[in-house]
């Protein structure tokens, strides 16, 4: 059962508890206003006006030299592991040298209200640099001439797609000119930034040997040793600072600073040789990635139970605790899941100011084609439940050779944080199909995931939203359909396919989708590679290039380069389940029962099922057979949506890089994407949000339970077309509670992911989703009471019943 | 092809047996509990519920009711002695106020239900339990079902009161691994008060079954005020004993059930019953442990 595993190390994992530091941490994480610095700007404006006439690579590359150089650095008394990119706790830069003036109100007072309830205020000092620097960057931007040139050529078709929330992101979501955001961490650890500065030198000489005239590489490797170079400083102003603090302290303060000042000298330049400094190595390779470019551009660990895991063991077997280890772990996991950033206009509504989406992955298959748990793989999950933070994202790599112990903590974790940490998403899914769009083996078994669950290769670039390209809303094109290519806000964004009225099939209407699919994402994919011409004149990413994606120092070009060896694009299309049952209950409605009248049912939805009649139609439309129930028509239909959606994608002539990849993720943007979609036929009220996750049924219509949402998610078969889809949930914590029942969970999972399920994640329901189901019953139809020979639905019983359920825990449910 | 009424076919059931179990719930039943959980099922035949927080009285029902059963100044709306039963007003319910309970269905549709999870039985050593109601008001349904799942390898289990003819347990023997065998009252006239019966035939089942192959596990409502005092607890403790001290389960009461009497329009005697404490629970749990019987608490 546990082969090659130190049983007795995962019993003291099972009884850790966070360190005295990790807690006066996320005290003071909790305690802290969530802030804006200006200070980075200062030296991105000080840099670039001194470098007017240069090459833009080594441009930027001098401004994140300078950014390092100069920005202001603190070490807090909590810190084992140092680094942050502002002076605070929880605090982030702006970026306008990228985006340009891309925070709303940031000019025009001194107050910026967030959203997400943080409250950010900006003293006159730091909004005077912020003008500054919107005065030097401002219209200047890969942003703005992006813009540009779109309108150049369809007008303000692009700003009007997006604000009907058609197509995501923006170009202001900042992501723009993020094309990868996993770092190279087993050779950062490995050769040090010493090995990458010896490998460009070597280019240098090569170059200047052969005398090679593209003078692009050579600037490429000249950038990348002003910024590896600036990385280094910047450890070392931490070593420095750390230094003199520790000269002023006493007792064990003065030990950690110490010891902190050792650490700072010696990484990130040198290879890594204790757990401490490989997890301080990475930081500040990070840091130098997010200063380069402080937009949403996360901090992905990837494989780290693999990565460290001999960092970890050689640690533990010379004598350093476990607790001291798993402390400078929780450190840096913690401080990763709490990096905030800030986005632009378009992004307000849902998430202005956020905490950035990382993941971190457990487990998975490996070289050999064999399961690579290890006792670091259960410390994470151990520790993501005593942190248990909304990031990162934990995935595990779900394969058949999972180990039984893993699984069973994994589960126990999903109890202990109410779900979701972690997520289970099938290896052998993701790795298959990598192999059948061509990618080696060697490189698709190293496979990560960005945030949520769309799969990322270490070893190649990924452009997934980074061009304004990543995905779009199928609910959108349905809403367009049935108003004759006009859009929510009256735009007339979409092809005239037709009075909708007039249609006199659901086929009829179906085509008109398709068609409406097929102009539509063809216009983006032809937008975003627009982009990607125009943006690598504004804008580079040296250390990221560097650092993230080892073909890059090879071919001495610049990520903001596409090169079909590297370059990887990649599409979710949302809000297919929406869609489907949409589509059934017009064809119920109108064209088989004849119940309504084409005309009819739109003025009912342009009504937004106003009224008692048009309650009654909403009543009527929840009624219809909807996906989630295994109910063969539905998810049928589902199926073959996807594939003709795939073959409208993949159609698109991508030269010369690969076809797009399909990716259904989308975890929260159901919310977001369901502002642009007026009433549904599947009873949904206008402006509502869609169904989550990609594969969920619509809330409260899975009324057969949760294995008939999983036999209709097979029969959809996203798995055949898409590198990952994502199905929620929803389970009541005393169906996990006790070991037999916690067994259960984990075969259930088991059946659903070896039958070809490509992702899962469990939500666990507590008192407080009660009380919300007691009040919207709508929302909770399918939530059953489940007790030893009893059988009842929770919104069935009545409102004193109810409040036995949510307040007596003799009860469950 | 037998059928029978089901009110619900529960999938992922993790309380009525081993692994991931499918659970059909029948209507009928020889006894009446009058701590009954389940009143639907019950009766025999499909019914009819009316749910009163859902109801805006549109009036679709009565105009739609041919046998004028429908009046909407009533407080349950439906005259059930008027009501044939047809369900009509229940198509034209926008709301979800009205709802058919039951619905007859044939061995082979029931097993087509249950066979879908068979990925799942198989993960997880589970299977069918047949509930209710009484199954085994309809062995040779049950066993119909059971065989042609037991040819797919799906294993059925089997609740029962026991107040049923031998002769249902041996229809259904060949194809059941396992029987949960409630054990409502030793003492016959409380027996009689509480359920409606007697429970001789029930007592002499227990021990018939018991002597048999098929594993049992036995259950005991565990009801306050009516079965959960010493003597009572007792007296079953020693009836086990003599058996050879075979398993027991304790479901403690609890009141879910009590909205099922509203939205049926039926009346339930034992509403103002409280559930017992967990102490209590434990202190009854650990009697039938000093008479050395196997004893769990399930909830």
């Amino acid at each position: 059962l546990f082969i090659g595993i130190n049983e007795a190390l995962l019993k003291r994992i099972d009884g850790l508890k966070l360190s005295q530091r990790n807690s006066d941490w996320r005290n003071a994480v909790k305690a802290a206003p969530w802030r804006i610095s200006a200070d980075r700007e200062q030296w991105t404006v000080k840099s670039w006006t001194q470098t007017e006439d240069e090459d833009i690579q080594i441009r930027r590359a001098k401004l994140v030299a300078a950014v390092l150089d100069g920005i202001e650095i603190n070490i807090h008394p909590f810190d084992e592991i140092v680094g942050r990119p502002t002076p605070w706790v929880i605090g982030c830069c702006t970026a306008i040298d990228v985006n340009g003036d891309y925070i709303p109100g940031l000019l025009s007072d001194n107050e910026i209200d967030l959203t997400m309830g943080a409250h950010t205020s900006i003293n006159g000092e730091s909004a005077a640099i912020l003008r500054r620097a919107v005065e030097v960057f401002g219209g200047k931007t890969m942003r703005e001439a992006t813009t540009e040139a779109w309108r150049q050529l369809v007008g303000e078709w692009a700003e009007n797609a997006e604000a009907a929330k058609l197509k995501d992101p923006s170009l202001d979501a900042a992501i723009t000119g993020q094309s990868t955001s996993v770092l190279s961490w087993r050779k950062i650890l490995r050769v040090g930034l010493y090995g990458y500065l010896e490998e460009a030198k070597a280019h240098i000489n090569e170059f200047l040997r052969k005398k090679d005239s593209d003078i692009g590489k050579f600037y490429f490797w000249q950038s990348s040793i002003i910024v590896l170079e600036a990385v280094i400083r910047h450890a070392g102003r931490y070593g420095e600072l750390a230094a003199r603090m520790a000269a002023e302290a006493g007792g064990a303060e003065r030990e950690r600073l110490t010891k902190i000042a050792e650490v700072c000298k010696y990484v990130p330049q040198n290879p890594a040789r204790t757990f401490h400094e490989a997890l301080q190595s990475m930081q500040f390779c990070n840091l130098g990635k997010m200063l380069e470019n402080p937009t949403q551009n996360n901090c992905h660990w990837g494989r780290a139970d693999q990565y460290l895991y001999p960092f970890f063991i050689r640690d533990l077997e010379s004598g350093i605790p476990l607790e001291e280890l798993s402390s400078q772990f929780a450190d840096l996991v913690g401080r990763w899941g709490t990096q905030t950033f800030v986005s632009g206009a378009t992004q307000k509504e849902s998430h202005q100011i956020n905490f950035g989406i990382n993941s971190i992955m457990v487990g998975g298959l490996g070289q050999d084609n064999q399961d690579q748990s290890n006792e670091l793989s259960y410390l994470t999950l151990h520790l993501a439940a005593l942190l248990n933070l909304s990031s990162p994202t934990v995935c595990l790599r779900w394969n058949e050779k999972t180990p039984k112990w893993l699984m069973n903590k994994a589960i126990r974790t999903n109890l202990k944080t109410k779900g979701g940490i972690p997520l289970f998403e099938n290896d052998e899914v993701v790795v298959n199909r990598y192999l059948k769009d061509g990618i080696p083996f060697a490189e698709a078994v190293e496979w990560v995931s960005l945030g949520c669950v769309y799969p990322c290769l270490p070893t190649r670039a990924e452009h997934y939203g980074a061009e304004g390209v990543a995905a779009f809303n199928l609910a959108g094109l349905l809403h367009l359909v049935l108003h004759n290519g006009t859009d929510i806000n009256g735009n007339q964004t979409g092809l005239q396919t037709g009075n909708p009225r007039e249609f006199k099939s659901v086929e009829a209407l179906y085509e008109a989708f398709l068609k409406q699919h097929e102009f539509f994402c063809h216009r983006i994919f032809w937008l975003g590679a627009v982009a990607r011409n125009v943006q690598s004149a504004y804008f580079r990413t040296p250390l990221l290039s560097v650092l993230g994606i080892e073909a890059s120092m090879e071919l001495g070009q610049d990520l903001l380069l596409p090169h079909p060896d590297y370059s990887m694009y990649g599409m979710s299309d949302r809000a297919i389940i929406d869609v489907a049952d949409s589509l059934i209950a017009i064809d119920n409605l109108v064209f088989k029962t004849k119940t309504l009248t084409m005309s009819q049912l739109i003025d009912v939805l342009d009504s937004d099922f106003e009224g008692v009649r048009g309650e009654e139609v909403r009543q009527l439309c929840l009624r219809q057979p909807k996906f989630g129930n295994d109910i063969a028509e539905v998810d049928e239909l589902v199926c073959r949506i996807s594939k003709d959606s795939v073959g409208i994608i993949r159609a698109y002539d991508n030269a010369p890089f690969r076809p797009m990849m399909i990716s259904r993720e989308g975890l929260a943007w159901h919310y977001f994407g369901g502002r642009g979609v007026g009433a549904l036929p599947n009873g949904r009220k206008a402006l509502a949000p869609l169904n989550d996750g990609s594969l969920s049924p619509m809330r409260g219509a899975d009324k057969n339970g949760p294995t008939a949402v999983l036999r209709s998610a097979l029969t959809a078969n996203y798995s055949e077309v898409s590198y990952a889809s994502v199905l929620n949930q929803k389970f009541s914590a005393s169906l996990l509670a006790g070991d037999e029942n916690i067994e259960k969970l984990i075969a259930y999972t088991n059946a659903y992911m070896s039958s070809g399920g490509s992702h899962i994640q469990y939500n666990i329901i507590d008192t407080e989703e009660l009380r919300a189901a007691k009040l919207k019953p709508e929302e909770y139809s399918d939530l059953v009471v489940r007790i030893g020979g009893f059988s009842a639905y929770f919104v069935q019983l009545s409102p004193e019943i109810q409040d036995d359920v949510i307040y007596r825990k003799e009860y469950s449910i | 092809l037998k059928t029978a009424v089901i009110t619900n076919i529960q999938s992922y059931s993790i309380h009525d047996g081993p692994g991931i179990r499918t659970t059909v719930f029948m209507k009928g039943c020889p006894l009446s509990c009058a701590w009954c959980a389940n009143p639907e099922t019950l009766c025999g035949k499909p019914d009819i519920s009316y749910n009163s927080n859902l109801c805006v009285h549109c009036g679709r029902c009565a105009e739609s009711c041919v046998q004028g059963a429908v009046d909407l100044e009533r407080k349950y709306i439906i005259d059930r002695d008027k009501c044939a039963r047809c369900f009509d007003c229940v198509g034209v319910c926008f709301y979800g106020a009205l709802a058919q309970q039951g619905e007859e269905m044939t061995s082979a549709e029931v097993y087509d239900k249950v066979r879908r999870d068979k990925m799942f039985y198989d993960s997880s050593g589970g299977g069918v339990t047949f509930s209710g109601g009484e199954p085994l008001v309809k062995p040779q349904f049950v066993a119909e079902v059971a065989e042609r799942l037991g040819f797919e390898g799906i294993r059925s289990c089997v609740e029962t009161c026991g107040a049923v003819p031998w002769s249902a347990f041996e229809t259904i023997l060949p194809y059941v691994e396992l029987i949960y065998f409630d054990l409502k009252l030793i003492d016959e006239k409380k027996h009689r008060k509480y359920t409606g019966a007697g429970n001789s035939l029930i007592l002499e089942n227990a021990q018939r079954i018991n002597a048999g192959c098929v594993d049992v596990i036995f259950r005991r409502p565990l009801i306050p005020e009516i079965n959960a005092d010493l003597e009572e607890t007792v007296a079953t403790a020693e009836f086990l004993q003599k058996m050879g001290s075979p398993q027991l389960e304790l479901l403690p009461y609890h009141r879910l059930g009590l909205s099922k009497y509203e939205l049926l329009a039926m009346q339930c005697n034992l509403s103002e019953l409280q559930p017992a404490e967990k102490g209590n629970v434990e202190a009854v749990c650990n009697v039938y442990r000093q008479h050395g019987i196997k004893c769990k608490i399930v909830s």
